[in-house]
C-alpha cells in the first residue's frame, strides 16, 4: 500500500525548502521595495503553513520508502511546488488566470522555458527572480537537490533518484548517492557562478546576471527581457551563452569527471558526446547555409545566430538572440530536429536525450546488419558497456510513448484550432522540455498567452512528463500501480 | 640447473620433455599419480606425488630453496600465482605462472607481480594469438620466427611446384650473396640439416633465413605471389584465443567468429571491438553456414574450437572453398606431424607453445632467443658471441661443428647477415642456430 504519511512528511519538508527559496526573493523585493512584496509574502506565508500542516500529518511514518511511493512522490512533489509557486503571479495579478499562471511555473520548473507573459520587463524584481529561481531549482532536479541538503531524511532515496533522473544510464560518482548528489550541485553551482560573472564582466547589470546564469545553466529559458538575449545583441554575451549552454548540455557527472578529476580525454571519446557535438556542428552548417544564402547575413553574424539557435534548441534552453522565424523554413525542421535530440542524459537539458539517441541509431543499424547476416549477435555497445535486450526495449517503448504524447499534444491543439506548424512544434517544445515555438502564428520570440485554457493544462502536464521521463508520470495513471500487490 | 615443474597436463609434459632432453634436474609435482607415470616413462626425472592445496611439504621435499626455475602451469591461475609467490618466498630463483587472464600480462601488472615474486606471467592463449597474427601478416608462410625484431626472419615453407628452386643442388641454387639460406628441410617424417649436394623437392617444408629486406623476394623465389593478403578472416570457436587475436589483429583486417552457444556470443561481444568484428552465432564447421558469410572472399580461417579433429577438418574445407590461409588449434601433439605433411595449413599447439616459451627462461644470459620448432623435433636459438670464445677464432667452415647444427645468421649492429662458410663471427654478434636433437648447453660452450 502506498505510504501516505511518509510522502506527506517528505512533501512538507520539500515545502519548507520551497518556502526558503521563495523568502530569497522575498528579501529581494523587499530590496527594491516594488509592489510584489505582499503577493511574496503570503506566498511564503502560505507555503510554510501548508509545509506545517502536511509535516504534522505525516508525523510518526514507517521510514520505508517503497519503488510506488517514490514515483508518486516525485510527481506530487512537482505539481505542489509548480501550485505553490503560482500564487506570487496570481496574486501580484501579473498573470490572470490559474491555468496560465500554472503554466508559467510549470514551464519554469520543468525547465522549458516556455512563457504566457507578454511583457517580461513589466515585473517587479522579487518575481522575476523567483521565476529565474524555479528553473534553476528544476534544473537538476527537486527531490535530488534535497538529498544534497538533506541527506537522511529519505530512506529510499535511490528509488527517489532513479524517478527523477533524466537519462536512461544513470552513473553514481560516488559510493553513496548523497555525496554524488553533492559533487553535481557543486558543478551546477559553479557553472552558475562562472556564468553570472562572465556575463556581469561583459556589461549585464548584477541582477541580470544572475538571473540569464540561472535560466541558461538550467537550460531553462526564461528571459528577463522580451528580447531574450537578443536584447543585449553583444557577441561576447552570445558567445558566453553558447558556451554556458552547451556545457551544461553535458552530463553532470562527465564534467565532473573532467574537471575535478582531469579526465578530460574520456570526456572526449565519450559516444555520447560525439553525438551531442557532431549534432550541434552539423546543424550549425546547414543553418549558416542557408542564412548566407537566404537572408543574406553576414558570415560572423550566420555563424554566431546558427550556433546560437542550435545550442539552444538542442540543449532544450530555448533563449534566442535572433527571430527564427524570418529565417528560411528548412531551419525549422533542424531546429526541431535538435529539439527532439536534446542534450545528454545526466544533464539539465530534456528532449529524448543524446544517449538514448546513439542507442536508438545502433538498434536501427544492427537490424539492417541483420538482413545480410542472420545469424549474427549484434551487440549495442555504448562507451564500450553493452546495452541488453531488455535495456533496448525500454527505450524503443520511451521513443514510442514520446511519440505518441506529441501526437496526443498535436490532436488536441489541432482541435484547439492551433496552427499546425505551431501545434506540432509546441508539442515536441514540451515534451522536450525546450520553450519557443516554430511556426506561422506563435513565432519563437513569442508568449504562448494566445493558447487556449485547456491547451494549457495539457501543456504543463506535457512538460512534467518530459521533465520527469513520461514513465514516472504515466505508471501513476494505470491500475496496476493502485492494486495491492 | 634445477627445475621444479608443478602440473603435469599437457604444459608440464611437454617442458618435462623439453627440459629433461637437455639434461637438467627436472622434480615435477601433480596429485594425480597417473599423469605422473605418463611423464616417468619417457623422461629422465623425479616425480613427487602432492596435492597442491598441501604444497609446504612436497615443496621441502623437492628443495625448492635450491630451485633455478620454479614453473608452475596448473589450470587454476589463482593457485599458480599463490604457489609462486610461495616458492619464491622458500628461496626458488626464478619463478613463472600459467595465467589465463588478458588483464595479467600488461606491462604494470607484471612489474607488480615481479615485486611480489613472480618472475614471469604466461599467458597460453596470448601466445597462441602472437603466432597466429604473425602467420596473418605473412599469409603466405606457416611459420616466423622474427630474430631481433625482425632483422633476420626465419621462414616455415611449405614448396609446392611453383616454387622456382626445385630440384637443383642446394650448392646451384644458393651462390654466394644469395638472399637466404636453407636452414632445414622436412620431408615426410624425417627432418633434413642439408649440405650443398641437397636438393628441394615439391611438398618439402623448408625453413629459411633471410633478412627483412628479401622478405618478399623469398615469396617470388618460392611462387607464392599469387596468395592474397588476409582482408577477411573468419574464426571459428569463440574461445579465449579468438579473443586475443581479434583484439590484436592487425590493421586493415575484419573478421567474424563463428560461436554455437548464445551466451558465449553475447561475452564476445561485450570484449571485442565490434566494429572490426563480428560475432556469428552459428556452427563454423557447417559448409552453409561459412557459405552464408562469405567465405569465399575470406582469406583466412583460423579453426579455434576445442576439439582438435573438428578444427583440423574445417581447415581441410575451408581449403577446398578456397580459402588460402587456414590455422588450426590442435591439442594433441601427435597432430603436428601429420600437419606438416596435408593440406590443413599452419597448426598450433598452445601447450607446446608456453612449454617453448618458458623453456628459453632456463636458457638465460647468452641464449637471447630461442624457439622450439616442434614439427622437425628441433630447437632454434639466438646466443651472443662472447670475446674469446671458440665460435669467434676461427671461421665457420672451420670450426668443426656438429653435423646437427646449422648456424643460419647473425645480426651485427641491428643489421641482420646471412651466414655461409667463410663468414667470420665478431664479438658481439647475435648469431641464431638451428640444432636438431642437440643438448643447447652443448652449443652454447661455443659461445662462452
Amino acid at each position: 500500500m502506498i505510504n501516505f504519511k511518509l510522502i506527506a512528511k517528505i512533501l512538507g519538508t520539500l515545502l519548507f525548502l520551497e518556502a526558503m527559496f521563495m523568502a530569497v526573493c522575498l528579501i529581494v523585493s523587499l530590496c527594491y521595495q516594488e509592489g510584489d512584496m505582499v503577493p511574496l509574502a503570503v506566498t511564503v506565508g502560505a507555503t510554510l503553513l501548508a509545509a506545517l500542516v502536511l509535516w504534522l500529518l505525516g508525523r510518526g511514518a514507517t521510514n520505508a520508502l517503497g519503488r510506488r511511493d517514490a514515483y508518486l512522490l516525485v510527481t506530487i512533489v512537482w505539481i505542489a511546488f509548480a501550485a505553490f509557486g503560482s500564487i506570487p503571479f496570481l496574486m501580484g495579478g501579473y498573470i490572470k488566470g490559474i491555468a496560465d499562471a500554472f503554466f508559467e511555473t510549470m514551464s519554469g520548473l520543468t525547465t522549458t522555458g516556455a512563457t504566457v507573459i507578454d511583457h517580461v520587463e513589466g515585473m517587479p524584481h522579487g518575481v522575476l527572480l523567483w521565476r529565474s529561481l524555479t528553473q534553476w531549482i528544476g534544473g537538476l532536479g527537486i527531490v535530488f537537490f534535497t538529498i544534497a541538503v538533506l541527506p537522511s531524511f529519505v530512506g529510499g532515496s535511490i528509488k527517489v533518484f532513479a524517478a527523477e533522473a533524466t537519462g536512461p544510464v544513470q552513473s553514481k560518482l560516488q559510493p553513496r548517492l548523497t555525496m554524488s548528489a553533492k559533487a553535481l550541485w557543486g558543478v551546477y553551482l559553479v557553472l552558475t557562478a562562472a556564468c553570472a560573472l562572465l556575463f556581469f564582466l561583459f556589461g549585464m547589470g548584477g541582477f541580470d546576471a544572475v538571473n540569464y546564469a540561472m535560466t541558461i545553466t538550467a537550460t531553462g529559458g526564461f528571459a528577463t527581457h522580451d528580447a531574450s538575449t537578443g536584447y543585449f545583441n553583444n557577441a561576447a554575451i552570445d558567445y558566453t551563452a553558447i558556451i554556458f549552454m552547451f556545457v551544461s548540455g553535458i552530463s553532470f557527472a562527465m564534467l565532473y569527471a573532467a574537471f575535478f578529476k582531469m579526465r578530460i580525454k574520456r570526456l572526449l571519446k565519450n559516444a555520447e558526446f560525439r553525438f551531442y557535438s557532431a549534432l550541434i556542428v552539423l546543424s550549425t552548417v546547414v543553418i549558416v547555409y542557408f542564412l548566407l544564402q537566404y537572408n543574406h547575413y553576414s558570415v560572423g553574424d550566420a555563424i554566431r545566430c546558427a550556433l546560437f539557435q542550435v545550442v539552444s534548441f538542442i540543449t532544450t534552453t530555448g533563449m534566442f538572440n535572433e527571430d527564427a522565424a524570418q529565417w528560411h523554413h528548412i531551419t525549422w525542421v533542424i531546429l526541431s530536429l535538435c529539439m527532439f535530440f536534446g542534450g545528454c542524459a545526466g544533464s539539465t537539458a530534456g528532449g529524448f536525450k543524446c544517449a538514448r539517441g546513439v542507442i536508438a541509431l545502433k538498434i536501427m543499424r544492427n537490424e539492417i546488419l541483420h538482413r545480410i547476416h542472420p545469424k549474427a549477435i549484434l551487440p549495442v555497445k555504448v562507451n564500450d558497456s553493452t546495452i541488453n535486450s531488455s535495456g533496448q526495449i525500454t527505450l524503443i517503448a520511451f521513443l514510442l510513448v514520446f511519440i505518441l504524447l506529441c501526437f496526443f499534444a498535436y490532436f488536441v491543439m489541432i482541435l484547439a484550432g492551433v496552427d499546425s506548424t505551431n501545434s506540432f512544434t509546441i508539442a515536441l517544445s514540451c515534451a522536450s522540455n525546450v520553450g519557443p515555438t516554430l511556426g506561422l502564428e506563435i513565432g519563437p520570440t513569442m508568449s504562448w498567452s494566445v493558447l487556449p485554457m485547456m491547451v494549457k493544462w495539457i501543456l504543463s502536464a506535457l512538460m512534467l512528463m518530459g521533465r520527469l521521463e513520461i514513465f514516472t508520470v504515466l505508471v501513476i495513471f494505470t491500475p496496476a500501480f493502485w492494486k495491492n500487490n | 640447473m634445477k627445475v621444479i615443474i608443478v602440473g603435469a597436463d599437457a604444459i608440464g609434459a611437454h617442458l618435462a620433455e623439453l627440459f629433461s632432453k637437455i639434461k637438467q634436474n627436472i622434480i615435477i609435482i601433480d596429485e594425480d599419480e597417473s599423469k605422473l607415470e605418463r611423464i616417468a616413462a619417457y623422461c629422465d626425472l623425479l616425480t613427487i606425488k602432492s596435492s597442491a592445496n598441501t604444497p609446504i611439504k612436497s615443496f621441502r621435499d623437492a628443495g625448492v630453496n635450491t630451485a633455478d626455475l620454479f614453473i608452475s602451469v596448473m589450470r587454476d591461475e589463482n593457485l599458480n600465482l599463490s604457489l609462486c609467490v610461495l616458492a619464491r618466498s622458500m628461496g626458488a630463483k626464478q619463478t613463472v605462472a600459467r595465467v589465463e587472464n588478458a588483464e595479467f600480462t600488461d606491462v604494470h601488472i607484471t612489474n607488480a607481480f615481479k615485486r611480489a615474486g613472480i618472475s614471469s606471467i604466461i599467458y597460453p592463449d596470448d601466445l597462441a594469438a602472437q603466432e597466429i597474427i604473425a602467420g596473418l601478416e605473412l599469409s603466405w608462410v606457416r611459420q616466423r620466427w622474427n630474430v631481433h625484431g625482425g632483422a633476420l626472419t626465419m621462414l616455415g615453407i611449405k614448396l609446392r611446384e611453383e616454387c622456382e628452386i626445385l630440384n637443383r643442388p642446394l650448392k646451384n641454387v644458393c651462390q654466394p650473396g644469395c638472399p637466404y639460406h636453407v636452414v632445414a628441410i622436412k620431408r615426410g617424417n624425417s627432418t633434413i640439416i642439408p649440405t650443398g649436394n641437397d636438393m628441394m623437392l615439391s611438398q618439402d617444408y623448408v625453413y629459411f633465413m633471410t633478412t627483412r629486406d628479401y622478405v618478399p623476394e623469398m615469396r617470388r623465389v618460392t611462387g607464392k605471389e599469387h596468395y592474397p593478403d588476409v582482408k577477411n578472416v573468419i574464426i571459428v570457436g569463440g574461445g579465449k584465443t579468438a579473443v586475443r587475436v581479434v583484439n590484436n589483429l592487425p590493421r586493415g583486417m575484419k573478421a567474424k567468429i563463428f560461436e554455437t552457444s548464445t551466451a558465449r556470443c553475447e561475452e564476445l561481444n561485450a570484449v571485442i571491438d565490434t566494429s572490426r568484428v563480428m560475432v556469428i552465432n552459428a556452427d563454423g564447421r557447417s559448409v552453409a553456414n561459412l557459405l552464408e558469410e562469405n567465405v569465399r572472399s575470406t582469406q583466412a580461417l583460423l579453426a579455434l574450437t576445442g576439439n582438435s579433429e573438428a578444427n583440423i577438418l574445417t581447415c581441410m574445407t575451408a581449403q577446398e572453398l578456397g580459402v588460402s590461409k587456414t590455422v588450426a588449434m590442435v591439442e594433441n601433439m601427435d597432430y603436428m606431424n601429420i600437419a606438416g605433411n596435408s593440406d590443413i595449413g599452419t597448426v598450433i599447439n598452445k601447450q607446446a607453445l608456453t612449454a617453448s616459451y618458458i623453456y628459453q627462461m632456463l636458457l638465460n644470459g647468452d641464449v637471447r632467443n630461442i624457439r622450439n620448432l616442434l614439427m622437425v623435433n628441433a630447437d632454434i636459438a639466438e646466443f651472443n658471441a662472447h670475446k674469446g670464445s671458440r665460435i669467434t677464432s676461427k671461421r665457420v667452415y672451420e670450426l668443426n661443428l656438429p653435423k646437427s647444427v646449422e648456424l643460419g645468421g647473425l645480426v651485427r649492429g641491428g643489421v641482420g647477415i646471412l651466414i655461409n662458410g667463410s663468414t667470420q663471427i665478431q664479438p658481439g654478434d647475435n648469431v641464431v642456430v638451428f640444432c636438431q636433437d642437440t643438448n643447447i648447453s652443448q652449443i652454447e660452450k661455443y659461445f662462452i
